[in-house]
């Protein structure tokens, strides 16, 4: 590139948008200024690697940046915002059982001390991606997370993936230029996922759909996968003079920018051609070879090809030791890929690994049995440096320690604002029985079987807690628990482990700091449920952000993150992963749409025997009926208040050290066998729950009187805070179960019943009188009836 | 001796291990091995005396459902043929008997073309649930012995309408009870309800329900009275039974 390092700001900047290299003026002066040190100018090459790895995608410069947060005049500093919430909780817990946290492409926790396995898990968003290509966006946002799994320690075997998305209202059919309806963009996400999820054999067997006006134009797109992983085999370590070897699909052109461009908001000019494009039978031979060779340790690193390609790939694994690189070796989609777009295309199904010389003969071998391309691109070679070469051109020569540690930082302005109270009710409801119809049918609430029966989620045998139970399969789980017994060969070992979520951007409106307890609780709870031993419960954040230079947007994000923090460390559950995804926003005839902050929880924990796990459905006729916490009142962030827009923003106080006793509880019951179903309380209160659970042809008959004292009926039924769990125990076993529930918060709110008649009444006044079988219709027609 | 079980896979098969496992676990020893190797010469069928096709995608389900796989597999015609000659269990699951049936091994015929398919469900996408299967107790299939009347498993397919070439083949295949399960509720719209269908012998089974996944009583949708060992257990044990 000529006239670089004596250019001007302004042409600088000009440079950055004719580019699309998504740097700020002080990156650019900081890339300009090397430069001029080595007395030359860089070449495309060189500026396209540096905006791929500072770009926002890659180091994650807010998040991990310094953060000035001012709150009501009062000001504070966070130096790294990222390791002073997130990572603290984790480093003050310091729970032996995690096994790596944060530093490579997944967490990692123990199974159980005994086993000699080790659980990864890591989830990813692909959003920017899936708004403008929702079909190949979803594909390779599912690809690139497999691949973190595949690409963790010396490769882990991915057992379970997990989706959940966020949508526009379908009623919105007429978009601006250069944006798809929302209708549009799920139909494409859920095929996108489900046909790369399916052909890769992984089960998606956990996940969650949430709609709401601002991500009309923004989706949200989060996959996860978790992988099993040899406790052995957690570390990777690249010797001097190993071979960069790269298996997987050829290189094209497709995906050029896709870090950068996933940097900064979407607007009508927003193209396509930054998205991958997928293939999942190439990504299962890559899969293949990876557990034959890691069987037969022949490499000692490798890590997958995501953002950035093979600019960061080999960029970060040759960080320590330098690499040299003849990009004429790669194997091309298209002759006439450029040097550069070689280096940072992100054309998918790519892993690159570090081999030892002697080792190369046999993976060739593997890679021919199992059909998967493979070449040697150069080696780590020890020099520090990272050099490229296509041929005898010399296209990169720079510094690790630049290209990794010369990122300019600088401080973010983040204001926050408490918002105003609203204590007063502005609805006054009619008829119980109809505000319960209209919130099962609710698309918040609403059976979601239409995406999920599309997914193979019984795939490798081993999803015992499915996305639907019972005799008639309608009942929905609050976890997925997986027993990987066939990939293990252990199949008289019944350690197993469950994966929930939490998510509540209708709260974080409100108040973000509570948010994130409310979606650290809703996984927690969700996990107990299930039966899983919660004292070992591990958590992914992902974040979704609109555009960080607003202060306030910042601000409410900084609150989240500090509620992450506080949450984690009350609750006593470690974050051991987790991503950030910012400018989700959109201009819209000069208009900005920002998306509702919203924060995505994943958790994780070992299940000690999953032949005792619970599902959610009424079991037997005459069982008592407990609930577990104290209702607490307040309509704010609820599926309520969004139908009837009823004012009342009240949030239920969370009080994490009670909940988590009540469910420590509740996870011992279901191992003693005292329990016949459970259900948390989550989106569209109590009433809803009890709807669900009476789903498989019983149903119960509730009296809410000594458990709602001072509230208002809809509050009874509707309100949605932390801490509520409907039990059915076993009747022969309520007494045991009584007998340890000594300071425990339950109540017995009523029995099992055979009737077709759901009744909830309140100091002997019935409320809810409602047909089951009529609920099981609304609830199971809603989506599909929009679709 | 143990009797050995071959698991073939290709690109993409995806159940190899959840079915190398069930065999494993009723006594069998169980080798998962890619059709390449076999190709290549490394490893031979007739060393084998139980035969699986496992589930998934195989390459992809390109051009159509197992497609690719069965083009490989008749380039081996000859070894296969005596493999089923020789009376050997043979059981295809899901894109295993999509497989079977695109290579003209199902329904069984004396001129060993293809005579039937595997058509893409009447939803017109892939469907998951479980499903209740009615046992035909007449069939001559050795794996389907001893099961009960009606008994459940999961079905994940998006091409499991089974369609034969004609009524004549549908009825040969009903009045020789070649077809062991039926759909008591018909989720894809296959004819008279088929879910799977054997050969004369009984030995070569093709269905799309997957029993590797209902083989313990944990796996199962409903989480009571649950028995350690389930339906699915049955279509293994009987294959290592009758080869031991």
């Amino acid at each position: 590139m000529e006239n670089f390092i004596n250019a001007s700001k302004k042409e600088l900047l000009k440079l950055n948008e004719k580019f699309g290299w998504s740097l700020n003026s002080a990156e650019l002066e900081k890339a300009r200024a090397y430069f001029a040190g080595l007395g030359r100018n860089p070449t495309r090459a060189e500026m396209e690697t540096i905006a791929q790895t500072w770009s926002e995608h890659c180091k994650h410069k807010t998040f991990s940046g310094p953060v000035e947060l001012c709150i009501g005049g009062r000001k504070r500093l966070f130096r790294n915002l990222f390791k002073e919430t997130i990572v603290k909780a984790t480093l003050k817990l310091n729970k032996k059982w995690c096994l790596s946290v944060f530093k490579d492409n997944a967490g990692v926790i123990e199974m159980s001390p005994r086993s000699k396995w080790g659980l990864a898990f890591k989830a990813e968003t692909h959003n920017h991606p899936c708004a403008v290509a929702p079909y190949g966006g979803a594909e390779t946002g599912v690809g690139g997370v497999i691949r973190d799994i595949l690409g963790t320690g010396l490769g882990a075997k991915p057992v379970l993936n997990t989706d959940n998305f966020c949508f526009g209202p379908f009623e919105k059919e007429k978009m601006p230029k250069g944006f798809l309806p929302p209708k549009k963009i799920y139909e494409g996400v859920v095929e996108g996922v489900r046909d790369y999820g399916n052909r890769m054999g992984i089960p998606t067997a956990a996940g969650s759909v949430h709609f709401d006006e601002s991500y009309t134009f923004n989706p949200l797109v989060y996959v996860g996968c978790v992988g099993l992983i040899r406790k052995d085999r957690i570390f990777k370590k690249i010797k001097k003079g190993d071979l960069i070897v790269v298996i997987g699909g050829p290189t094209g052109r497709d995906g050029i920018h896709g870090a950068t461009f996933s940097s900064a908001d979407i607007d009508e000019n927003t193209g396509s051609s930054a998205v991958q494009i997928g293939h999942a039978v190439n990504e299962k031979k890559v899969l293949d070879v990876i557990m034959k060779a890691a069987d037969k340790k022949l490499y000692n690193a490798l890590t997958d090809c995501g953002a950035g390609g093979f600019s960061s790939a080999i960029g970060e694994l040759g960080a320590d030791t330098g690499a040299c690189v003849d990009l004429s070796k790669a194997l091309l989609k298209d002759s006439s890929v450029k040097p550069w777009e070689i280096w940072v295309s992100e054309s998918q199904e790519r892993m690159v690994l570090s081999v030892p010389r002697k080792n190369l003969a046999a993976l060739k071998d593997i890679c021919g049995i199992e059909e998967c391309p493979i070449c040697v691109l150069g080696s780590f070679d020890g020099s520090g440096r990272l050099r490229v070469f296509f041929g005898n051109e010399k296209i990169i020569d720079m510094d690790m320690a630049f290209l990794h540690g010369g990122l300019p930082k600088f401080v973010k302005k983040a204001v926050y604002k408490p918002r105003p109270e609203i204590k007063h009710f502005t609805h006054k409801p009619k008829d119980y029985n109809e505000v319960l119809n209209r919130i099962i049918s609710d698309v918040n609430v609403c059976s979601k079987e239409a995406i999920i029966r599309q997914y193979d989620h019984e795939v490798q045998g081993a999803t015992v807690l499915k996305p639907f139970c019972g005799k008639s399969g309608n009942t929905p789980s609050d976890a997925a628990v997986i027993w990987p017994y066939a990939f293990t060969g252990e199949m008289d070992n019944y350690e197993g482990f469950a994966v929930s979520h939490g998510f509540d951007s209708q709260s974080g409106k409100i108040n973000p700091y509570l948010m994130s307890f409310y979606a650290i609780d809703e996984a927690i709870r969700s996990l107990a449920c299930a039966g899983a031993d919660i004292s070992r419960t591990a958590l992914l954040d992902n974040f979704c952000c609109a555009n960080p230079g607003n202060p306030h947007i910042l601000g409410d994000f900084a609150m989240a993150a500090l509620g992450c923090r506080d949450a984690a460390i009350a609750y006593g559950a470690p974050f051991i992963s987790g991503k950030d995804s910012f400018y989700n926003q959109s201009k819209v005839k000069g208009k900005d749409y920002p998306i509702a902050l919203s924060l995505l929880i994943s958790a994780i924990a070992p299940v000690k025997d999953v032949r005792k796990t619970v599902s959610s459905e009424f079991k037997k006729a005459g069982n008592p009926v407990y609930l577990i916490g104290r209702i607490k009142g307040g309509m704010g962030g609820s599926v309520y208040s969004k139908i009837f827009k009823e004012k009342n923003n009240v949030l239920p106080p969370c009080k994490p050290r009670e909940h988590m006793k009540d469910y420590l509880f509740l996870s011992k019951a279901v191992e003693s066998g005292f329990v016949a179903a459970a259900h948390d309380v989550s989106k569209g209160g109590l009433a809803a729950a009890a709807a669900k659970m009476s789903f498989d042809g019983l149903t119960c008959k509730l009296e809410l009187g000594g458990v709602c004292r001072g509230l208002r009926t809809e509050e009874a039924l509707f309100s949605q805070g932390p801490g509520l769990i409907i039990v059915e125990v076993e009747s022969g076993k309520e007494k045991a179960f009584l007998k340890s529930s000594c300071g425990i918060r339950i109540s017995k709110i009523g029995f099992v019943s055979a009737d077709e008649k759901l009744e909830i009444s309140l100091r002997g006044e019935t409320q809810i009188k409602a047909d089951t079988k009529k609920l099981l219709s609304l609830w199971k027609n809603s989506l599909g009836d929009k679709i | 001796m143990k009797p050995k079980a071959l698991i073939l896979r290709g690109a993409a098969t995806n159940c190899d291990m959840e079915t190398a496992a069930a065999f494993n676990y009723c006594g069998a020893k169980a080798e998962t091995v890619h059709i390449n190797e076999i190709l290549k010469g490394f490893k031979k069928i007739s060393d084998y005396d139980i035969l699986a096709l496992p589930g998934g995608f195989s390459y992809g389900d390109d051009i159509s459902a197992g497609q690719i796989f069965a083009l490989k597999i008749r380039s081996l015609k000859k070894d296969f043929e005596n493999f089923i000659k020789a009376g050997k269990p043979v059981i295809g699951i899901c894109n295993g008997f999509q497989v079977l049936v695109k290579t003209g091994y199902l329904p069984e015929n004396p001129c060993g073309e293809r005579r039937a398919t595997l058509f893409l469900n009447d939803c017109g996408r892939f469907i998951c649930k479980w499903v209740k299967l009615k046992v035909n107790p007449k069939s001559p299939c050795i794996f389907t012995k001893g099961l009960p009347e009606e008994i459940e498993l999961p079905i994940a397919h998006g091409e499991g309408k089974f369609l034969p070439r004609d009524k004549k083949d549908l009825e040969a295949i009903l009045a020789g009870n070649l077809a062991p399960v039926f759909y008591v509720e018909n989720p894809n719209g296959s004819a008279a309800d088929i879910a799977g269908i054997c050969s004369s012998r009984g030995n070569v089974l093709g269905l799309m329900p997957h029993p590797e996944r209902n083989f313990f009583g944990v796996q199962g949708q409903k989480k009571e009275g649950k028995n350690f060992l389930s339906a699915g257990f049955m279509f293994f044990k009987n294959a290592v039974d009758y080869c031991s």
